[in-house]
Formats: C-alpha cells, sequence, structure tokens
C-alpha cells in the first residue's frame, strides 16, 4: 500500500515540479526526488517479496496505512524543512 | 529488516566524493579563469552537482525507509538498534537481506540517476545545438 503511495505522490510531486520549473525556490525537484527513490526502493522490496512467494502488492497488513501516512507526512515534512533551510541559510554576499 | 542501510553507507561515500569534487571543480575554476572552452555532451552540469543530486536521493530514500523500519519494529531507539542484531539467525538473515535486497535497492537508484543525469544532458546538449543553428542562420 505504500508503495503505491509513493507512487501517486511521486507522479503528483513530478508534475507540480514541470508545471512549477520557473520557481527554483519550492524545490520541489526535491520533493520529486524524494518520493521517487522512496518508490524505487519500495519497488525493490514489492519484487524480492513476490520472488520469495509473497503477494506483489499486500493490504492485510494493519500497520500499512500508518506507513502510508508516514511517507507523505514524512516526505513532505522533509522537503519543508530542506526548502526553508535552503532558502534562508545561504550565506549572505559581504557588502563592498 | 535493514536493507535502507546499504543506501545510508552509499549517501556518505557520495556526500564525501562531492565534497572532492567540488574542491577539485574551485581548483579548476581558479586555473582556466577567462579560457573558451569548446562544448561537449554533458559539460554544463558540474560532478558536483551530479553528486550532490545522488546523495540527495539516497539520503531521502533511506529515511522514508528507515520510517517504514520503525513502524515495524525492526528498528528501535535503544542498542542494538536493530531487532534482528539481537539473534544470531534473525542476523545472518538480515545481512542476506542487505546484500540482495538492499544491494538491488542502490544499484536501482544508481540507475535511475544515471539516467536522469544522461536525459538532463541530452537536453541541455539539444538547446545548446538549437541555439548553435539559429546563430548560424542569423550570421548567413
Amino acid at each position: 500500500m505504500y508503495f503505491l503511495t509513493a507512487l501517486v505522490c511521486t507522479i503528483v510531486a513530478g508534475v507540480l515540479f514541470v508545471f512549477f520549473r520557473d520557481r527554483k525556490g519550492l524545490h520541489l525537484d526535491f520533493l520529486t526526488i524524494t518520493f521517487g527513490a522512496a518508490t524505487l526502493m519500495w519497488l525493490v522490496d514489492c519484487i524480492a517479496g513476490a520472488i520469495a512467494g509473497e503477494p506483489f502488492l499486500s493490504f492485510d497488513d494493519p500497520q500499512d496505512g500508518w506507513i502510508a501516512l508516514w511517507t507523505l507526512l514524512g516526505g513532505i515534512g522533509l522537503w519543508l524543512v530542506v526548502a526553508f533551510v535552503m532558502n534562508n541559510g545561504k550565506k549572505e554576499t559581504p557588502k563592498e | 529488516m535493514a536493507c535502507f542501510l546499504v543506501s545510508t553507507v552509499a549517501a556518505i561515500g557520495v556526500t564525501v566524493a562531492q565534497k572532492v569534487a567540488l574542491k577539485s571543480e574551485k581548483k579548476k575554476a581558479e586555473v582556466a579563469e577567462g579560457e573558451i572552452k569548446d562544448y561537449k555532451f554533458g559539460c554544463e552540469t558540474k560532478w558536483s552537482t551530479r553528486l550532490k543530486y545522488l546523495a540527495t536521493t539516497l539520503y531521502t530514500g533511506s529515511f522514508l525507509l528507515a520510517g517504514e523500519h520503525v513502524l515495524h519494529g525492526e528498528v528501535v531507539p535503544y542498542p542494538p538498534f536493530l531487532t534482528a542484531a539481537a539473534d544470531a539467525a534473525d542476523a545472518a538473515e538480515m545481512l542476506h537481506e542487505m546484500s540482495t535486497v538492499g544491494v538491488a535497492m542502490l544499484a536501482l537508484l544508481v540507475a535511475a540517476w544515471g539516467f536522469g543525469v544522461f536525459l538532463w544532458d541530452f537536453i541541455k546538449y539539444r538547446k545548446h545545438k538549437k541555439q548553435q543553428k539559429l546563430q548560424l542562420k542569423k550570421e548567413a
């Protein structure tokens, strides 16, 4: 379930990145990379599970919902913190 | 179990490589100041920038996966931090998973980054070629 959540988040973040590509301050590339990386990692996890005989996608685990929520909030939270630091943490250039 | 650790360790290595690349690029920039270079495929993006994106990919992916492992109870905030490390049989299984799933995750992320870098360079190269053609037409 969290693989699908991450996949949907990647698509949404990717579309937003393309749509707002001129607004560098938003750092939507970072958000897309965050969700994209998690999607790829969970894809490998799903494939490994399928090879081991487990279903490719499973919705039985009661923790799945919480992990999906963590995926969404963790990704957005990390993006907010990093974007804030990137936008405000730049060293001031010395005045001439 | 702890497959995200492979990518985390790789991310630390990539960060070190990025810092080294940044230093060498600064030195090169000092030496080649004012020099006009020929345009080559991929010359517009610095290696330090490319490695920064790879490190970001590895760190952020590992971060989200670490959260998943915490929610699954595989990572705990007290020693030995990984529940599988407490038992020898579980530890062996964990190491096997790290060497198979963890390495596969890392390989896929690096491959995706490589494809992204190639695509970005290709777009920049096409843009440059178009501009070159327009310039030649204007001159003619």
